[in-house]
């Protein structure tokens, strides 16, 4: 507590130094390369550069969990659910510069198309909290089945959806009321979400049923049969998919099956299996590589990321990073 | 603060189901509880030295915890589901609250009662068309009754023995001392323990019974070290479900071995250490609804049975009995209760396949089934009688 105060007001000095900064210098268009990756016991996010080296253990609030950059990826945004608080990384610096107070137990977020609103999932008092960047005022509370989990802004950003691991299903929620105006009835435990580059399909994970529904995000109906993916070897309920990441074409997904430490590689519109690449343990989320050519995956059991090489679809390595991985982003 | 929170988490949900619910009057529908007056199960036995031999206490609340949990789930279907929660002092008084609730339009009735009990109940109310569903009674010979009207969300003796042994298995800890206490649940443990340990082959290298008199006549069965002497072995198991005995046998053995069964290494369907699986979650929603206790494994398994039939109203897609029955009982039915797996109920003996925590008092040292015990059909298979020595009694 008073460390979460004390860097909250450490934060607004040095986020008035940052935005200077920024402003100085011209956006970095390549990026550093870097892999960040947030681990949930570890309480830091490990930088990897591009040859999988750990260049630096940045040291977060307690329990960093979901990341995400700024458009213009010179901040990156870290949930930890312990300390009740998102921190802002520096990019550049590779330090914590600021601290956004949320509600009890962030653990996954979304910005508005224009970043001023952050949406965050409050896992212990089942809320969707939307939260304005600028006064850091929490501005609408949505209350959700317990458990909220996943959260999706749509690009018009009037539409966000979120999960309820317990309720087993998606709340469409109306940005300008805060109020919620679907529920969308799904499979057990629906955890991570992904949308179609066209903006026509919503993909959610549901672990515990081992199924993937698609919403469709014109009707908000489910779409067709939901999809099971079952590696050679393994049984259906040995399956718990969570993290997805879609390709900028829209043409393949990649969607991690959990217990079965497997991530799939699907064609997202035929629905066939292209690969079964076997990777960490547990492995949930997934991110891909600017120019497509890795995957990263983050192994929750084994505390390791596996590289995955989109080409011939095959693991290259795994890297030691810390206690209980949880997501991956890449800043390239 | 917190409680005044824990009101607002309550209200305002509801609330707001109630806007989406529309114009349409949500049906309410009653699920029974019944538990028994004063059950001795749940008197906190605080000595004079203020030690708790049993931490549990009523679950009742863990039943409104589960209906609370899938409120919007079944208010998505136009269903309130409320609680009816009712007690009987003996069994002629259980068994009319048990029809008076049939009578009253209630489907499903949780049973929180012991297993002598439930069996009366269960068999005195077979006709009445209600599902009763038995949330604490650990008892195998319930599961071999095969009361077509009785399903056990409560994990089974056998299932929790199956987990204590894949463990001294998996640790290659194969000679155990069994000790055993008079009354009858100790016999029934240990009974179960006995079936387990030759299943993975595990051999008891002697079976003894202790005592709680302290007399001199009765020191080979009194006294920790003559009790624990005389013989080898890897390790103790102790069957006390009283717990006055077994709570100072660690430490106190003839030779330096662990103590496992009611005490040391005990086998659970739920323990609040459990960190994976959203269940600190579950864990400290419990807390708002039961602030000054932690969730046991009764709680657990009275929880996970509010939850499957309100997960039966909310997506059996039928107003049908028969089919929100069905729907219950079938494999369509994939429940989540925060252990990392899918479960349901075995349609041989009505038993919820479950994963089984083993702990200590502070942690959760495994989770059951362990790695490498495989199964033809599911893994859960392999804690409890399975289906090929499953016989009705």
């Amino acid at each position: 507590m008073t460390r979460s105060r004390f860097s909250q007001l450490l934060g607004v000095l040095s986020l008035a130094t940052a935005l200077t900064l920024a402003a100085l210098s011209p956006v970095q268009a390549a990026g550093t390369g870097y892999i960040f990756v947030s681990t949930e016991k570890g309480n830091e996010v490990v930088v990897l550069d591009q040859d999988l080296n750990v260049i630096k253990r940045i040291e977060t609030s307690r329990r960093p969990r979901d990341m995400h950059f700024n458009a213009d990826k010179t901040l990156l945004y870290v949930a930890c659910g312990d300390d009740d608080a998102i921190d802002v990384i520096d990019v550049a610096t590779l330090e914590v510069i600021d601290t956004i107070p949320t509600g009890p137990s962030p653990e996954v977020f979304a910005f508005s198309p224009d970043e001023k609103i952050v949406y965050v999932s409050n896992e212990e008092d089942s809320r969707l909290e939307a939260i304005d960047m600028e006064t850091r005022v929490s501005i609408q509370d949505v209350p959700t089945g317990a458990e909220p989990e996943g959260v999706l802004v749509m690009p018009d950003g009037k539409t966000a959806y979120v999960t309820s691991e317990v309720a087993d299903m998606v709340h469409v929620v109306d940005t300008a009321t805060g109020a919620v105006t679907k529920n969308i009835l799904v499979g057990t435990r629906p955890r991570r979400f992904i949308l179609t580059p066209d903006g026509s399909e919503l993909w959610v994970s549901c672990e515990l049923s081992s199924e993937i529904y698609i919403i469709d995000t014109a009707t908000n109906e489910i779409k067709g049969d939901s999809l099971i993916f079952v590696p050679p070897g393994f049984r259906e309920e040995d399956v718990t998919p969570v993290g997805m990441a879609i390709t900028k074409d829209g043409s393949k997904v990649l969607l991690s099956l959990g217990r079965a430490n497997h991530v799939a590689v699907i064609d997202a519109k035929s629905y066939e299996v292209l690969a079964y690449v076997l990777v960490g343990r547990r492995a949930w989320s997934v991110d891909l590589s600017r120019d497509e050519t890795r995957a990263y995956v983050a192994n929750g059991l084994s505390d390791d990321v596996t590289v995955i090489d989109m080409t011939s679809l095959k693991p290259i390595k795994s890297v030691a990073v810390g206690r209980v991985p949880h997501s991956v982003v890449i800043d390239d | 603060m917190t409680k005044l929170r824990a009101v607002l988490a309550g209200v305002l949900p509801l609330a707001a189901s109630l806007l989406w619910s529309g114009a349409v009057i949500a049906a309410e529908v009653r699920v029974g509880y019944l538990g028994l007056t004063d059950d001795p199960r749940y008197l906190a036995d605080v000595t004079y030295a203020r030690i708790e031999l049993n931490p549990g206490g009523d679950p009742v609340s863990a039943a409104k915890m589960g209906l609370a949990d899938l409120e919007m789930v079944t208010a998505s279907v136009d269903k309130t589901l409320t609680l009816d929660h009712r007690t009987g002092a003996d069994a002629a008084g259980l068994i009319a609250a048990v029809k008076e609730m049939a009578a009253a339009g209630e489907q499903f009735i949780i049973l929180d009662l012991p297993a002598p009990l439930t069996d009366e109940v269960a068999a005195a109310t077979r006709d009445v068309g209600v599902t009763l569903i038995n949330g604490t009674a650990p008892d195998d010979f319930l599961r071999s009754r095969c009361h077509p009207n009785l399903l056990h969300a409560a994990a089974s003796d056998r299932m929790e023995a199956d987990a204590l042994v894949q463990y001294l298995r998996s640790r290659n800890w194969t000679k155990v001392l069994m000790l055993v206490g008079p009354e009858t649940r100790d016999k029934e443990m240990a009974a179960a323990f006995r079936l387990s340990a030759e299943r993975q082959r595990i051999s008891l290298v002697d079976e003894r019974e202790f005592t709680l008199l302290a007399d001199p006549a009765n020191r080979d069965a009194n006294n920790t070290l003559l009790i624990t002497g005389g013989v080898d072995y890897d390790l103790v198991y102790v069957a006390d479900s009283q717990g006055d005995f077994a709570r100072y046998l660690p430490y106190s053995t003839q030779l330096p071995r662990p103590v496992i069964g009611s005490v040391g290494l005990v086998a659970s369907e739920w323990h609040w250490g459990l960190e994976r699986y959203g269940a600190p979650q579950v864990s400290s929603r419990f807390a708002e609804f039961t602030p000054d206790r932690r969730m046991t494994g009764q709680d657990w398994s009275v929880w996970m049975a509010a939850k499957a039939i309100a997960t039966a109203y909310a997506k059996a897609r039928s107003d049908d009995p028969v089919k929100i029955d069905a729907y219950l009982r079938g494999n369509r039915l994939k429940l989540d209760g925060s252990k990392g797996v899918q479960m349901n109920f075995r349609p041989w003996d009505g038993q919820m396949r479950m994963p089984v925590v083993l702990t200590t008092h502070n942690s959760v040292i495994a989770i059951a089934p362990l790695e490498g015990f495989l199964h033809e059909i599911n893994t859960l298979d392999t804690l409890g009688t399975d289906e090929p020595e499953h016989k009705c009694q």
